[in-house]
């Protein structure tokens, strides 16, 4: 009934101090990123992805406006993320997690747009691979 | 402590329970929240709210979402029956003739909107007359209104057969239950009710607290718009004082109701026993299943508000009819409704018992009616 | 997570103040006024004294006889009888309604309501500031205008409207005007024997008194008429039936006292903190912007948008301080403030606007400790947002 009342410890943690915040080095080497969201819809996520010769998801970053779910799922992704094959990224479901979190329905909408900037990562590491290019511009709304 | 020595008017008011009372005061003072607020404080309100919506529902047996809290039993009336008729085209309305004010008055309202209103007839024990009810119900109506318990006569009705044909109508039923609970099992389920009011102040609760029982099928237009309180159907921040209150009320009345029973009546069947070796006494309705702490009675010759009057000089507290109406000069409808002559129900006296009462206060009682009425009839047979 | 909240919410609601608390307590035990004060006993007559009394009580704060003043269940109970009233007692006279945008949800939704029924409203919108000019109240006045509904301070913003000249106006052209003074009563010297107003709606609970009570003033001279929301058992003068809770009047009646004796020292001390406030806020964020007329406003609102960042994630950050996004009646639905976006901030800036609402109880270092948590959550979360 009241957006956020019901946010668990674990959401509340995370939303508090956010894990892996914050964007790679210039020249950190196999970095993909992926955005989605819109500030003027109330979230926008931008999802870096360090990977690296093996395909796997050495380090995460991430850059968020949103709500604290929106913020929290960033931060619990991230963690969920690191040090897994890339290809599990791509399949990565935020929703569930969101699900799992006991988020209410309203907040399905913050799992999707983190959601979507993970996938967008992972997809501009398919068509750029080999992996070493370096970070890749994204464009977002603003 | 209290300025009365006596108080036999549980009907109009009961005084607060102690142990409610303690329920309420950290909610008196201190910073505490608009349940509506997201913030700590608004959310420990809206937790406290929660749990007496919880411990309300319960004391009828309804769920915690179909119960609404209002300003007192006189709103939820008024929600129940301007809720269900107002914003739909007009219709026909049955209430029973022998409704408190708080059904009479939006049901009068609802007769100049051009709703047509009609009054089912009781006996003269103060019963619904089933087979008038039956005449009347057809598919136009939208309500029926039927109490449950009568708050002068203490007559109760069979209003899960009441539901029953309203629904064979289509009809919805709203029953008023201020009276009955608390001092009664009450069962929203059971009885197929659609709407049940309460009102916390008549069984040990604070007063400007009540509570419309609103069964899910049941669409409603809100009477007080804003705020979107109560799913919408009542808005304005709620009184949390008042509501934890009523559900501490609501919780001890549900554990402790069939001592209370026990008590009231034993204290009743004395004052009843009593009252038969006093000359000119009537007892009105006095065969029909009743409230257990409801005695309504006539001295003949004496008008009921200068029998309250004077018992009022003894220090015992009790009533002529309801309380809504003292002053008024007017007998009472349900008496009248009754077929009782005018005279009579002009001498109507209430006694209605509580929890804090004794037998010893049945007693004086019992003396000061028998000194009332020896007086009266000395001066009317000069020696 | 377990330390003390800052309350800073005092428009969404107050706490009782200790001595109406204790006059409560002792209204509900010792005093014995529990009876029903419709009842002809004695103790039916003490608790109709104590109810005369606190009627007395409310009535002297803002200049009004105490027959004018009738006891609600709260200031919306007061909004919906006072404009659906007058609405249905003058329908004869005409069907147009006035109001505004930006009044509190009671009156809103009220008005709505009698959109459906029939009636025509007019919904005038406020000036850059976030005020109800009297000239553009005149320009809606029409024929068939029977009442005008516009607030003293907004709850929102803290904004004053000119109900004098609001009242002039209407007066003038013989309509009625209706104010719903919930947050003003106590606040703002009120005086009804030289104002215009016709019907005025209080709360208990926003000014140190308990929560489900409320009066709406209805003038005798000239005399108002209206048609009761509730009926049976004709309380208050026919206007408003039900059995009427003693401890709950008396309670409001000794807050409004207090009100009364307090608030030329009260209003001076809270206009100092709010000034702080403000100055604090804007030096640990100075992009922040303030909502509404910088001068003419109530001593206890601060309504403040912070750009840059999501409102409720500030809200949440700043978790140790009660405040709210928009008024506490619609913080529930999430929906960015109706009245912000009236003075015309995006959906962005009034989401993540903030109001900060001070009382009797604010202390300096409290104040200040809001700064301090509002400041570096504030930066905290603007580090972690994307560029945009």
């Amino acid at each position: 009934m009241f957006p956020g009342s019901e946010y668990n410890t674990e959401v509340w943690s995370h939303f508090r101090a956010p894990r892996n915040s914050g964007v790679f080095p210039a020249d950190a080497s196999g970095v993909v990123a992926g955005a989605a969201g819109a500030r003027k819809h109330g979230r926008a996520v931008e999802f870096q992805l360090q990977v690296n010769a093996a395909g796997t998801v050495v380090d995460c970053r991430y850059r968020v406006f949103g709500c604290p779910a929106t913020i929290a799922l960033c931060s619990m992704a991230s963690e969920a993320l690191k040090g897994g094959p890339l290809c599990d990224a791509a399949r990565y479901s935020v929703v569930q997690l969101a699900d799992r979190l006991g988020l209410v329905a309203e907040k399905r909408a913050a799992a999707i747009v983190v959601e979507d900037a993970i996938r967008a990562a992972v997809r501009r590491y398919n068509n750029n691979s080999p992996p070493q290019l370096a970070v890749v511009k994204f464009t977002m709304e603003s | 402590m209290m300025p009365m020595a006596i108080y036999l008017d549980h009907n109009a008011t009961t005084p607060l329970d102690s142990r409610v009372l303690d329920a309420m005061l950290p909610w008196l003072e201190g910073v505490h929240g608009n349940p509506s607020s997201i913030h700590r404080p608004g959310r420990a309100a809206r937790d406290a709210l929660d749990k007496a919506r919880a411990q309300v529902a319960a004391l009828v047996n309804a769920r915690p979402t179909e119960v609404v809290f209002t300003s007192g039993g006189t709103e939820a009336d008024n929600l129940a029956l301007k809720g269900v008729c107002h914003g739909k085209p007009g219709g026909r309305l049955l209430i029973s003739a022998i409704e408190h004010a708080a059904i009479m008055g939006p049901a009068g309202d609802l007769g100049r909107m051009g709703w047509q209103v009609e009054r089912v007839p009781v006996d003269g024990e103060c019963r619904l007359k089933h087979q008038a009810l039956q005449k009347l119900l057809d598919r136009k109506v939208r309500l029926v209104s039927v109490m449950l318990a009568n708050n002068e006569t203490g007559v109760l009705q069979d209003v899960q057969a009441v539901a029953a044909a309203a629904h064979g109508q289509d009809a919805l039923l709203h029953t008023d239950a201020i009276q009955a609970a608390g001092k009664l099992p009450v069962d929203f389920a059971a009885l197929e009710a659609d709407l049940l009011s309460l009102s916390a102040h008549k069984f040990g609760g604070p007063r400007g607290v009540g509570a419309l029982i609103v069964h899910r099928r049941v669409g409603l237009l809100a009477q007080i718009s804003g705020g979107g309180q109560e799913r919408g159907l009542r808005g304005g921040t709620e009184n949390l004082a008042g509501v934890v209150g009523f559900g501490a009320a609501a919780e001890l009345a549900q554990s402790e109701l069939q001592a209370r029973m026990r008590h009231m009546r034993r204290l009743r069947d004395a004052l009843e026993s009593g009252l038969h070796s006093i000359p000119g006494v009537h007892i009105f309705a006095q065969s029909a299943q009743r409230l257990p702490n409801t005695v309504q009675l006539g001295l003949a010759g004496i008008h009921g508000e200068a029998a309250v009057m004077e018992l009022d000089r003894h220090g015992i507290a009790v009533s002529s009819g309801s309380a809504c109406h003292s002053g008024s000069g007017q007998p009472s409808h349900v008496l009248l409704a009754m077929g009782v002559e005018e005279m009579q129900a002009r001498s109507a006296v209430r006694i209605s018992i509580g929890g804090g009462n004794s037998l010893e206060d049945i007693h004086e009682l019992l003396a000061a009616l028998k000194a009332l009425a020896a007086s009266h009839s000395e001066a009317l047979e000069p020696a | 997570m377990k330390q003390e909240t800052i309350y800073l919410d005092y428009a969404a609601t107050t706490p009782v103040d200790p001595r109406v608390a204790e006059k409560m307590a002792c209204c509900l035990t010792c005093e014995g006024t529990f009876a029903n004060p419709a009842s002809a006993h004695a103790p039916g007559r003490k608790a109709r004294g104590a109810v005369e009394r606190a009627r007395s009580q409310v009535a002297a704060l803002v200049g009004a006889e105490p027959g004018e003043i009738v006891f609600t269940s709260g200031a919306t109970e007061s909004d919906n009888l006072a404009i659906k009233g007058a609405a249905h007692f003058y329908s004869d006279k005409g069907r147009h309604l006035i109001t505004s945008r930006i009044e509190h949800k009671a009156v809103l939704d009220t008005c709505k309501q009698l959109e459906r029924d029939g009636f025509e409203v007019t919904w005038l919108k406020p000036d850059a500031d976030g005020l109800i000019q009297p000239s553009v109240v005149e320009q809606a006045l029409r024929p068939d205008t029977v009442l005008v509904s516009i607030m003293h301070v907004n709850n929102e913003i803290g904004t004053v409207n000119d109900i004098a000249g609001i009242g002039r106006v209407t007066r003038e052209r013989g309509v009625l005007l209706h104010v719903d003074a919930a947050q003003s009563a106590g606040k703002v010297p009120i005086d009804l024997k030289t104002l215009c107003v016709d019907l005025m709606s209080f709360s208990g609970h926003k000014l140190y008194g308990p929560k489900g009570i409320g009066a709406l003033y209805v003038r005798r001279e000239p005399r108002v008429q209206l048609d009761p929301l509730m009926h049976g058992g004709g309380h208050e003068h026919g206007m408003r039936s039900g059995t009427l809770a003693t401890h709950q009047i008396v309670g409001m009646g000794e807050a409004f006292e207090l009100a009364r004796q307090e608030l030329p020292q009260e209003a001076k001390k809270l206009n100092a903190l709010r000034e702080k406030l403000w100055r604090g806020l804007h030096a640990a964020v100075p992009q922040a912007l303030l909502n509404g007329h910088p001068t003419q406003r109530v001593c206890g609102i601060l309504n403040v948008a912070f750009p840059g960042i999501e409102g409720e994630s500030l809200l949440f950050a700043c978790g140790a301080i009660a405040v709210s996004s928009g008024s506490a009646c619609t913080s529930a639905d999430q929906q960015p403030s109706f009245v912000l976006r009236a003075l015309g901030r995006d959906d962005q800036l009034a989401g993540s606007s903030i109001r900060f609402s001070i009382g009797r109880f604010t202390t300096d270092d409290e104040v200040e400790a809001a700064v301090r948590v509002v400041g570096q959550e504030y930066h905290r979360l603007l580090d972690l947002a994307p560029a945009g």
